[in-house]
């Protein structure tokens, strides 16, 4: 091989590295859109959806995940924005209801509605609108038994899709009206002439037709009142404060008595108004210039606002899943490729990658804590964020230390899976929702959670290290003596770290249940979990400590705890199964029960004879 | 031979086998919450000597060493080991120390299980109460007038109504005879004189009581009954039922005094009242996650000379006489607060020995990663 070759195969990493940069940045403008709408601009607007000030692409975002799995649109045109469909949601519902958004994919429950189980996993609300009696029947049913059969969950989770669809139908306006803007208009001077009729005295005829026309539209405001999904409009005189927005029918039957509807509802129904007549001129100038307004009222809330939209369309921690990927096949190709100068380049590439990777998962972490207002984890998903992120943290510094590429692997591998699991795990909702009053400690969050989430983190970490060294025991004839050393040599310096974590957290767990509950340990299921991990750790401390068993034997353990973790970080959640997690729950069990019986043959790789000659 | 034993309780096997023990009876006492409810779960597989599971025949066997058991077992190979495998050099203090922090934490837990105590104070906006309530445990109250509006209170405990035909005491002109004592039964609306129908005096003439299996859940609590004749000198007075579902006291007159008798929650009373000012519940706005809860009580204590106002809300509860107060529960339209009395003389414990611990495994694990670094180097 001649000198050229070397150095071009040496730059090998830089290239990688700034290729991943520039496909990076590029995901931070704002996406292209095909509509003339200024979607982009609309996507930034300000609603109060579950207890916060959000974007109004979050909600249409998690909406369309909620009803369909996916945060886009499936149309034969092509995947359109989720924003989109909500545009069509809010204003035009008739075109909204021949999208197919409701994932069905219970056999039974399709039954119900006539339909064969074909591939076809997505319907529209068109062909579920003659059964909606049905549903509602069969969910009241469901509803009043416990113990439910498939069906009937599989029932219920369709009837609470129905009503959030329903719910965001109604939210700007009565679903499908056409002349919605011209008739609130009519509403209000309505309302201001029979003001001004009963202040000066004259009696109002109740049978009155342009009375009972009003009394009519008032009617339909309050109904919007009482299902609106999310609230747009913020009070004209505390803007600020989250408290005190209003939902459309709310800002048109109380305000429309007292000076005026506000302008903020008139923009609304401006848009909706273009909007169906295909007018994106007036559309994006009654876009702006709302736009325009909100920032000179609530400059604060359209700053984070601005921040999560980036977060949103940017998708750091999708960018995170793709670069693991990448790190885990360059690091594992370096062990297999058979030139002299591949594999430290490849191994090198890895582990920048690595890095750019932690990166950006903890520029995504610290979006989320900025949004929140709280430390990382604060419920099952952001849990997962946060494994991945520890294990890889712990990982780079393996690397640093051995630079064998087994960090890399390994924390790739984790990394990538962790952030999948999260994926799944946010098909509940908003991913950032309000904290129930008893989690509602930033102390005890960023204390307690975290130490127990690190000691997660590390455990996997000495686990899949240990899945590394048990496969190459078995299929690798050149492992040395030294390298047996060197995995020993870190599995143990990080079962001790997640000893020392895990007993922390739980302790701190402890005292956080003193500090609310009156007692320290409870035997809880969660706390439970918690106690099993510290006591298996422990196990393996001590079966080293006291030369009790063979590298492979705590090879094998280490592997075990992978299981031990899995179980107490899942697997305690579905002994308390609620209502909500109960659709999650019964695929997440499948899953854990591959993972462990996949941990339990890797297990048995233990017991089979060295592949090494010696 | 002790010092054999020492040897093998403080050795390596036994040690793991301690481990694997206790992790087996975690994951037990874990899925068993599942279907008995986790009170029940607690008191079978941890606060227990023996698991014990009911055969086809009715009896029942002990089949796995409970968490007493277990903690005692881990108590004697941590003691053993400190005493004949420990070394007590600079190498090996971390050790020691987390191993000392380690028993500590064991003793503190078995105080706790076997001392500590839980009951509830149901307040309403306005009322004061210098009394909580067991949430399990019931007695009978027999309360006489004591005049300038104070009250004289006999309270009989149930094991004394389950485990005695006759109940005599000084306090008490009357004796009582207990005919019937059911932990748990169901009371029926039937005629006077049918079948299990026993009473013949006050509110229970007319109800039948049927023995029921007391329930393990955590949600439900059973209804106790005592079926009781009163026998003024050697003359009976009636027959009565007395049962937690009945929760109008009844009246017996004996030697021209009127009592009230009443079977009810164990009351627990406190020498100072708590007095409830306002409840108060918040929620996120436009949903219904509850964002706070909290009690505002006015304290007091007239033998301390304490008379002020507390606010009890989540995660900050009222430490005060050897008692911590919490807030639970809520009712009634956020009128009415229900606070977690707790008192564990032990509480102190847990945070001793962890601290000692964590110091142990600091001091251990810090100099393990100083000897990596300069191998490394």
């Amino acid at each position: 091989m001649n000198i050229r070759n070397i150095v071009r195969i040496s730059y090998l990493p830089h290239v990688l590295l700034a290729l991943c940069i520039v496909w990076l940045a590029g995901a931070v403008r704002p996406p292209h859109t095909d509509s003339p709408f200024d979607l982009n601009s609309f996507s930034e607007l300000p609603v109060l959806h579950g207890g916060r000030i959000k974007p109004m692409d979050t909600v249409a975002r998690t909406s369309l995940l909620m009803l369909s799995g996916k945060q886009t649109l499936k149309t034969p045109e092509g995947r359109k924005p989720a924003v989109l469909w909500l545009l069509d949601m809010l204003f035009m519902a008739e075109r909204a209801d021949d999208y197919n958004v409701f994932e069905i994919n219970d056999p039974d429950v399709l039954g119900l509605l006539k339909i064969q189980q074909t591939d076809q996993r997505l319907f529209a609300y068109r062909t579920l609108e003659p059964f909606l009696e049905e549903i509602e029947k069969q969910a009241s049913y469901a509803e009043q038994t416990s113990d439910r059969t498939r069906f009937q969950s599989a029932l219920l989770t369709l009837f609470s899709r129905i009503n959030l669809y329903q719910k965001l139908q109604h939210t700007m306006q009565t679903a499908g009206k056409e002349n919605a803007l011209a008739e609130v208009q009519t509403f209000e001077s309505g309302i201001r002439s029979f003001e001004e009729k009963k202040r000066s005295g004259i009696t109002i005829d109740l049978k009155d037709e342009n009375f009972i026309s009003l009394a009519k539209i008032l009617q339909e405001y309050k109904l919007v009142h009482e299902v609106a999904e999310f609230r747009p409009i913020p009070s004209p005189d505390r803007p600020e404060d989250p408290q005190a927005w209003m939902d459309i029918g709310e800002a048109i039957t109380e305000n429309a008595r007292e000076g005026g509807i506000s302008p903020s509802v008139m923009s609304y129904l401006e848009m909706g108004d273009a909007y169906r007549q295909a007018d994106p001129a007036r559309f994006n100038g009654v876009l702006a210039k709302y736009k325009d307004s909100l920032k000179q009222k609530i400059p604060g809330l359209m700053k984070n606002v601005h921040l999560e939209e980036i977060f949103n369309y940017s998708e750091p921690f999708y960018k995170s899943i793709i670069l693991y990927v990448l790190v885990f096949l360059l690091a594992f190709v370096s062990w297999i490729a058979g030139t002299k100068d591949l594999p430290p380049a490849l191994n090198r590439s890895a582990y920048w990658l690595l890095i750019l990777a932690f990166v950006v998962q903890t520029l995504g972490l610290t979006a989320r804590m900025v949004l929140q207002g709280r430390p990382p984890v604060t419920n099952l998903y952001s849990s997962a964020v946060f494994v991945g992120w520890g294990a890889v943290l712990l990982g780079i510094v393996v690397e640093r230390l051995y630079r064998k590429g087994i960090g890399s692997v390994v924390a790739g591998a984790i990394g990538c899976a962790t952030l999948i699991i999260a994926h799944h795990l946010s098909n509940q909702g908003d991913t950032m929702e309000m904290m129930r009053a008893v989690l509602d400690s930033n102390f005890w969050l960023a204390t307690h959670v975290i130490t127990i989430t690190i000691g997660y983190s590390s455990t996997f970490l000495s686990g899949f290290i240990a899945v590394i060294y048990l496969f190459r025991r078995w299929l690798d004839r050149k492992l040395t003596p030294q390298d047996d050393d060197a995995f020993a040599g870190m599995v143990y310096g990080i079962v001790c770290f997640s000893l020392f974590f895990s007993f922390l957290g739980t302790i701190l767990g402890g005292i956080w249940a003193d500090q609310s509950w009156g007692r320290f340990w409870g035997w809880d299921p969660k706390e439970n979990g918690a106690l099993i991990i510290v006591l298996w750790n422990a196990f393996i401390v001590h079966a080293r400590w006291m030369n009790f068993a063979s590298t492979t034997r705590i090879m094998q353990m280490a592997v075990f705890g992978n299981i031990v973790t899995v179980l107490s970080w899942f697997g305690v959640n579905m002994l308390g199964v609620g209502l909500h997690s109960y659709g999650f729950m019964d695929q997440a069990l499948t899953w854990i029960v591959i993972f462990s019986v996949s941990q339990l043959i890797i297990i048995g790789f233990g017991f089979l004879p060295e592949r090494r000659t010696r | 031979m002790f010092r054999q034993i020492l040897l093998f309780v403080s050795g390596v096997k036994f040690i793991l086998f301690c481990m694997l023990l206790m992790m087996i009876l975690v994951v037990l006492g874990t899925v068993a919450q599942v279907d008995i409810g986790s009170f029940a779960a607690q008191q079978e597989y941890f606060n227990s000597f023996w698991v014990y599971t009911r055969t086809s025949l009715g009896i029942s066997v002990p089949v796995f060493p409970g968490g007493l058991t277990t903690a005692l077992l881990w108590f004697m190979s941590l003691t053993a080991t400190l005493f004949v495998r420990a070394r007590y050099d600079r190498r090996h203090i971390g050790i020691v120390i987390a191993h000392a922090g380690v028993l500590i934490l064991l003793l503190g837990q078995i105080f706790t299980q076997i001392l500590s105590e839980e009951t509830r104070m149901v307040l309403q906006e306005g009322q004061t109460v210098n009394y909580s309530m067991s949430s399990r445990e019931v007695e009978l109250a027999v309360i006489s007038d004591a005049g300038e509006g104070r009250e004289n209170v006999v309270s009989i405990p149930w094991e004394a109504l389950s485990g005695k035909d006759e109940i005599r005491t000084p306090l008490l002109p009357f004796v009582l005879r207990i005919k019937k004592a059911y932990p748990n039964s169901r009371l029926v609306h039937a005629k006077a004189g049918a079948r299990d129908v026993f009473a013949t005096q006050g509110a229970g003439t007319e109800t039948a009581v049927k023995e029921a299996r007391p329930s393990r859940s955590d949600e439900v609590s059973d209804t106790a009954s005592a079926v009781v004749e009163m026998v003024d000198g050697g003359k009976s007075l009636g027959i009565w039922l007395f049962s937690t579902g009945l929760e109008q006291p009844q009246t017996v007159q004996a030697q021209g005094q009127a009592y009230q008798i009443v079977m009810r929650p164990l009351r627990q009373t406190f020498p100072f009242s708590l007095t409830l000012a306002d409840f108060s519940h918040d929620v996120y706005p436009g949903t219904d996650i509850p964002k706070n809860f909290s009690s505002l009580v006015r304290l007091n204590d007239p033998s301390k000379n304490e008379n002020r106002e507390v606010l009890i809300y989540m995660n900050h509860p009222l430490r005060y006489g050897g008692y911590a107060f919490y807030q639970a529960s809520y009712g009634k339209d956020d009128t009415l607060s229900v606070l977690q009395v707790v008192r564990n003389p032990a509480w102190l414990t847990p945070y001793v020995s962890c601290t000692i611990i964590l110091i142990g495994l600091a001091v251990q694990f810090t100099s393990h990663l100083l000897q990596f670094v300069r191998k490394l180097q």
